[in-house]
């Protein structure tokens, strides 16, 4: 079998044991398991029926809508993990480059005019800018002062939340709007829908370009090696003159792009105004992508695709069903788990030990 | 003069109050990191310690009709019980299966939210909190005597002098028994030998298994006693997320405090005094977005200046002739 195949298989089988197990789970306090899971593994599904003039029509378009909208906002936060996880950098910070990646291109879109070729490539920039500089506040404070990156990224995460929260309230807010939130972003800054009845814009072709984009740096470029190296054994990427410091920093930074490009995708495609209670959370999600792919640019759209379609599934298990959405974070929770285990199916050596610990070596 | 002490004394007891979940999950945090495990998942400890510790006091009733004192005590059980076992899931992932500790850490605090929420839902119907439930809180600890004592009194029995929760002189006597428990006797002596060298622990004949199986549960079960205090003492209702980053200050205090019981109390002591400062600036009319910051700064700021006084030590001593160069090269490793 090709590796490829086997890739494909192992994030099968760990997809296949996640859902057997909260299977159990849903069975030990639901009275209608099965509904549940139908609705969970299917509900997400467009539906084809015939209708009374006997031609075909397509219901439930928002539903696949809502997919392709998650998918791509996970493409970008899986991307945004996938980065400083090839560095070994455990940076949890994803959630809080998003708040501010949003922040930034809303606040441009409302400040500067013009036609839509200069502002959406504005706003775009400015969210892309503001994720890249709030990653590089815990890529130095790792390189320079050695603060363990998970610890500072989740404090990070509860700063950037705040300062979203503050700006909303005191500078953003549109007192017409009858709750806390932004004016509505004018017309030209936002993204054209490409499907009827959903918010699916051209982002669903720039999410690919961009895990092309990605895999090309980690891939075909110096700081690409750097990082990798560094991410399998960092004593031997110092010995071997990559510049530590330097490759840490970045490769949270760079991270932090891809978030800050979800960031605008929520602002000016899928919200198109920025509610001050807006969910953190998205930044675990993007763990799990990353490692569904396998931290493998290419493969995280995909990975995407399936978290998105579960996601949506489960919202429809909520409102059909006696089980909760909650559902999907056990199976989240059991997917990290299986996938992160060693031991489990093929071996896995992107986040093996430098020394792994070794059962009976006496 | 009399009212500001007394101002002191409460804040004093609000501190003490503020440190003890953060003191609890960091002495486990200690245990395990020690042991050579870094342990992500106080967070999630601490929260399935606080759903079942709520959960099964309220039901106690139900199960022992009567016996009004022993409900909070079950609870309490229960909620250690849980937290335990999912220290224990972590361990076996670790351990046995080959699972990256940080990574099966992120995925049991995952697995911690949403069993909490997805059982919160299928028990009570409600989303958010157990406020329809009747629960219980661990029983207070009341000093005699000192009431009569102005200031003393609220120091020592808090505001209103009902006493402090038991759980919060818990959290103190927990960290010299972890502090007897690592430096005084053999068992402490040996995991420690594991977390320094796995190799050489193995080769003078300790199983590094066994004790990183200890360090691991032991976290658990000091984590959950935070979560306890969480929803039995300083609340006594289970919210979705109440924990709400404490596991995550916890590791920080392990870090901060030097890897070090007293270093950790100091650590514990200050993350709380800054949540107590937080809330006093809130009252007065500083936005509550700017209060919710102080923390997790006061976090950061507390981890660089550690890491210079530390390195300021390092150069010191290579001056000094006892160390070499090389110990800067830590940063890399």
């Amino acid at each position: 079998m090709t590796v490829l195949g086997r890739e494909i298989l192992r994030a099968m089988l760990v997809l296949a044991a996640a859902l057997a197990v909260g299977f159990i789970v849903t069975a030990l306090v639901s009275h209608e398991p099965l509904k549940a899971y139908r609705a969970l593994l299917t509900g997400a599904l467009p539906e084809f029926a015939r209708g009374a003039d006997g031609g075909w029509a397509v219901r439930r378009v928002t539903r696949m809508g809502a997919v392709l909208e998650e998918a791509i906002t996970l493409t970008f936060v899986g991307l945004a993990v996938a980065i400083p996880f090839q560095a070994r950098q455990f940076s949890i910070g994803a959630d809080g480059q998003v708040f501010l990646g949003a922040l930034a291109a809303a606040a441009v879109s409302l400040a500067i005019g013009g036609p839509p070729f200069v502002v959406i490539p504005a706003a775009c920039l400015a969210a892309m800018t503001a994720g890249f500089l709030w990653g590089l506040v815990p890529g130095l404070l790792k390189a320079r002062f050695d603060a363990n990156e998970i610890v500072t990224t989740l404090m990070l995460n509860i700063v950037a939340v705040q300062i979203y929260r503050l700006v909303i309230m005191d500078l953003m807010n549109d007192p017409a709007a009858g709750f806390l939130t932004t004016p509505a972003l004018p017309l030209p800054s936002v993204l054209q829908v490409m499907i009827a009845r959903t918010n699916v814009t051209a982002m669903l072709l720039w999410a690919p370009v961009a895990a092309f984009a990605a895999w090309l740096l980690m891939r075909r470029t110096t700081l690409g090696f750097e990082i990798r190296l560094m991410g399998e054994n960092p004593l031997f990427a110092a010995r071997a003159g990559v510049p530590i410091i330097r490759t840490t920093v970045l490769s949270i930074a760079l991270g932090g792009v891809f978030a800050g490009l979800a960031g605008f995708h929520i602002s000016n495609a899928l919200l198109k105004r920025l509610p001050v209670d807006l969910n953190p959370g998205i930044g675990f999600s993007g763990i799990v992508v990353a490692l569904i792919a396998r931290n493998n640019p290419l493969a995280v759209p995909f990975a995407a695709l399936a978290y998105a379609y579960l996601q949506v599934g489960a919202q429809v298990m909520e409102r059909t069903s006696d089980v909760s959405r909650e559902m999907v974070l056990i199976l989240q929770a059991l997917i990290v788990l299986f996938v992160a285990s060693d031991r489990f199916g093929p071996r896995l050596h992107a986040f093996r030990r430098t020394r792994p610990f070794r059962r009976r070596a006496a | 003069m009399t009212a500001d002490l007394l101002f002191v004394a409460t804040l004093v007891g609000a501190t003490l109050r503020a440190s003890t979940p953060l003191l609890f999950a960091a002495l486990g945090g200690l245990v395990s990191e020690l042991a050579g495990s870094i342990n992500i998942a106080l967070e999630g400890m601490m929260l399935i310690a606080a759903f079942f510790g709520v959960i099964a006091s309220a039901f106690a009733p139900h199960w022992l009709p009567g016996a009004p004192g022993l409900y909070p005590w079950i609870g309490c059980a229960a909620g250690l019980t849980a937290a335990i076992a999912l220290a224990g899931l972590l361990a076996v992932f670790h351990l046995e299966l080959g699972a990256d500790l940080i990574l099966a850490g992120i995925g049991i605090n995952i697995l911690a939210q949403g069993l909490t929420m997805f059982l919160l839902m299928a028990i009570t119907g409600d989303k958010g909190s157990t406020a329809g439930l009747a629960s219980f809180a661990m029983p207070r600890l009341h000093m005699p005597l000192v009431d009569a004592v102005p200031v003393l009194g609220v120091l020592v029995n808090g505001d209103g002098l009902a006493g402090q929760n038991i759980l919060v002189y818990g959290a103190f006597a927990a960290a010299g028994l972890v502090r007897f428990l690592l430096y005084r006797t053999a068992f402490g002596l040996h995991l420690r030998a594991v977390g320094e060298s796995s190799d050489a622990a193995l080769s003078a004949g300790i199983s590094v298994r066994k004790m990183r199986y200890a360090g691991l549960l032991s976290s658990g079960l000091l984590a959950g006693f935070g979560g306890i205090f969480l929803a039995m003492g300083y609340l006594t209702l289970f919210q979705t997320d109440m924990v709400a980053g404490r596991g995550f200050l916890a590791l920080a205090a392990v870090f901060l405090g030097a890897r070090r019981p007293a270093g950790i109390l100091a650590a514990a002591l200050l993350f709380g005094a800054s949540q107590v400062f937080a809330a006093q600036l809130g009252l007065y009319a500083v936005p509550s977005q700017v209060v919710f910051m102080v923390p997790p700064l006061v976090t950061i700021a507390a981890l660089v200046l550690f890491s210079l006084r530390r390195r300021r030590a390092e150069r010191r001593r290579v001056e000094a002739g006892v160390a070499t160069i090389f110990a800067h090269s830590r940063i890399i490793e």
